[in-house]
């Protein structure tokens, strides 16, 4: 496990203003069953390995209503000033089309959104946000284990923002799998890896250290 | 020290056992259930009990017990769970045990119950409103502090958001001055010495050890809550030096009226923010202060109009109070509701001052 503080530039999309630091937020949007909520917990858990502050919830009457499942995460260097529930953001994970309204109308414009291959033809709007297509689920099945796909997106979103460490992002996955799962861990570690290597680092990244610029 | 990944309502139950929390007593009840839950959990492992009562009213009388043998103790549920428990409560406020009651509450709905003294007699509840999870650690401590300094009830005023949002924190202790032994509890020392403690008789003592009779017992405790008002009122307040409109909410609430004062500051608006962290007793002095210049004073709860009496008892001139909140649950009647919004609350500020320049 990483115990060295991350201190490398992330890549964020449009900053929310007011907070006096940068804080990168994050929607993770898809439908349950999908590990949404096992990639929000993993980041947070990742960039607290990394010394980071974080924030994670979930909307929590959405899952009453069945099938939509809303992570939320923000990151930061300094204490977060980031609301419980987060008005807008500036990133999103997109396992799914559906129910994507409630994310999608909540994307700042010029929104950094990684979107699962086959739904992201179906995402509207997408011409005013920085999208990037990534084929999740054929390669988790490619690896043999198709129910990773979500893994996959959670090592190509921490390589492409450098929001996390790789390594870091592998163990916070692995302290959370229950006892009775374990099997699953090397399969989801290697589709973390894969989903990593898939991808080119973003080239707008930032200092989370640094104050924001009014 | 480590930063740890946890909820509001685990980091709540760590904070008061490193507070010194060694018995709880509750019934399950959305979204007060996880507290109790974790207190099961992790009570036992600090030499603590943690009982599942098959009632809000037996919970809260088993915590008077504990306490009253000097223990750290505490019940809790959401507001309507303490509605049961007003009678316990107000024993403990007029027999002087201290005691923490946590309410993890599914709305607003709660803030008369918890300010005006919930039951019968001349007392109050001292009540702490922390408006998000490294708030809710301090007070956690906060509150097992001050119910001892005084030897009253406090209530730990939370709710959905606070129990479940996870944050990183690395459970930092407050540094509380030292209070006296607890000469009073109940621990069996005196026993057969004929001087029996916490004899509870109105203040009509015993026989061979008489007291001060009921209209001085209880007059004294009405005077110990006016000495807890002179000195224990807490808020926050932001941008109140120039604001026009300032707007005035608790809780989770609070903390998210700062986010929108501050945004709507950026872009140039003249708005402050003022939240009150301890509800009782109120910081009526601060609003009055912060409230001089302005315009127009808004109060933001999730409530039919509860605080707003505190604000209108408070402010220099009262007829500048609007409501800008409401009634607001979410489909399951378990949480706040879509009012619990930036882009509502933003949008609510600015009709009301748009709406009052016409």
């Amino acid at each position: 496990m990483s115990c060295t503080p991350n201190r490398k530039p992330v890549a964020l999309g449009p900053p929310a203003t007011g907070r006096g630091y940068l804080e990168l937020d994050l929607f993770i949007s898809g439908i349950g069953g999908q590990g949404i909520q096992l990639i929000g917990k993993s980041l947070a858990l990742a960039a607290i390995k990394d010394s980071r502050h974080v924030m994670l919830a979930g909307e929590y009457g959405g899952h009453m209503r069945g099938g939509s499942s809303i992570g939320t995460v923000v990151i930061g260097a300094k204490p977060l000033k980031a609301l419980p529930i987060l008005p807008h953001a500036g990133s999103a994970i997109a396992m799914s089309h559906l129910f994507w309204e409630r994310v999608g109308s909540r994307l700042r414009p010029g929104s950094f959104v990684l979107a699962e291959e086959t739904v992201a033809a179906d995402l509207p709007d997408m011409e005013q946000h920085r999208l990037v297509k990534l084929p999740a689920t054929a390669i988790a099945t490619e690896l043999g284990s198709r129910m990773a796909a979500g893994m996959v997106m959670l090592g190509a979103f921490a390589a492409l923002t450098g929001a996390v460490e790789i390594d870091s992002a592998v163990a916070a996955m692995a302290e959370q799998i229950p006892s009775y799962r374990r099997q699953h861990i090397e399969a989801n570690e290697r589709a973390i890896r894969a989903g990593a290597a898939s991808v080119t680092p973003m080239a707008f990244a930032v200092d989370l250290d640094a104050r924001e610029v009014a | 020290m480590t930063m740890r990944l946890m909820d509001g309502s685990e980091a709540i139950v760590e904070a008061a056992i490193q507070a010194g929390l060694r018995f709880y007593a509750g019934y399950p009840m959305s979204p007060a259930t996880e507290l109790l839950e974790y207190m099961a959990e992790k009570l036992p492992h600090h030499e603590g009990v943690c009982i599942n009562a098959a009632t809000e009213i037996e919970g809260i009388n088993m915590a008077l017990g504990a306490a009253a043998g000097g223990f750290r103790a505490a019940s809790g549920s959401c507001g309507q769970g303490l509605a049961l428990m007003q009678e316990a409560i107000a024993e403990a406020a007029l027999n002087e045990t201290p005691i923490v009651i946590f309410n993890m509450a599914r709305n607003q709905q709660d803030y008369f119950q918890a300010t005006r003294g919930g039951g019968w007699g001349d007392y109050r509840t001292i009540t702490l409103a922390p408006k998000d999870l490294h708030e809710a650690v301090e007070h956690a401590q906060l509150a097992f502090h001050l119910a001892d300094k005084y030897r009253v009830p406090v209530i730990f005023m939370g709710d959905n958001l606070l129990a479940r949002t996870q944050m990183g924190t690395t459970l930092p202790q407050l540094d509380l001055a030292p209070l006296p032994p607890k000469d009073w509890q109940l621990d069996g020392t005196s026993g057969g010495t004929g001087k029996s403690r916490q004899i509870w008789t109105f203040g009509c003592g015993k026989t061979n050890d008489p007291g001060p009779g009921p209209s001085k017992h209880w007059e004294r405790i009405a005077a110990k809550f006016d000495a807890i008002a002179e000195v224990e009122a807490r808020y926050e307040e932001g941008f109140t030096d120039d604001a026009e409109t300032l707007v005035v909410a608790f809780g989770s609430g609070g903390k998210f009226v700062e986010h929108v004062v501050r945004e709507m500051r950026a872009d140039g608006h003249k708005v402050g923010y003022f939240r009150p962290v301890t509800l009782w007793p109120y910081p009526g002095e601060a609003l009055e202060r912060a409230s001089q210049g302005c315009k127009r004073v808004l109060v933001f709860e999730l409530n039919a109009g509860q605080m707003i009496d505190d604000v209108r008892l408070n402010v220099h001139d009262r007829k500048l109070v609007k409501a800008i909140g409401g009634v607001s649950f979410d489909e399951s009647g378990l949480n706040l509701g879509p009012l619990m919004d930036a882009t509502v609350i933003r949008e609510r500020i600015e009709l009301a001052i748009h709406g009052a320049s016409k």
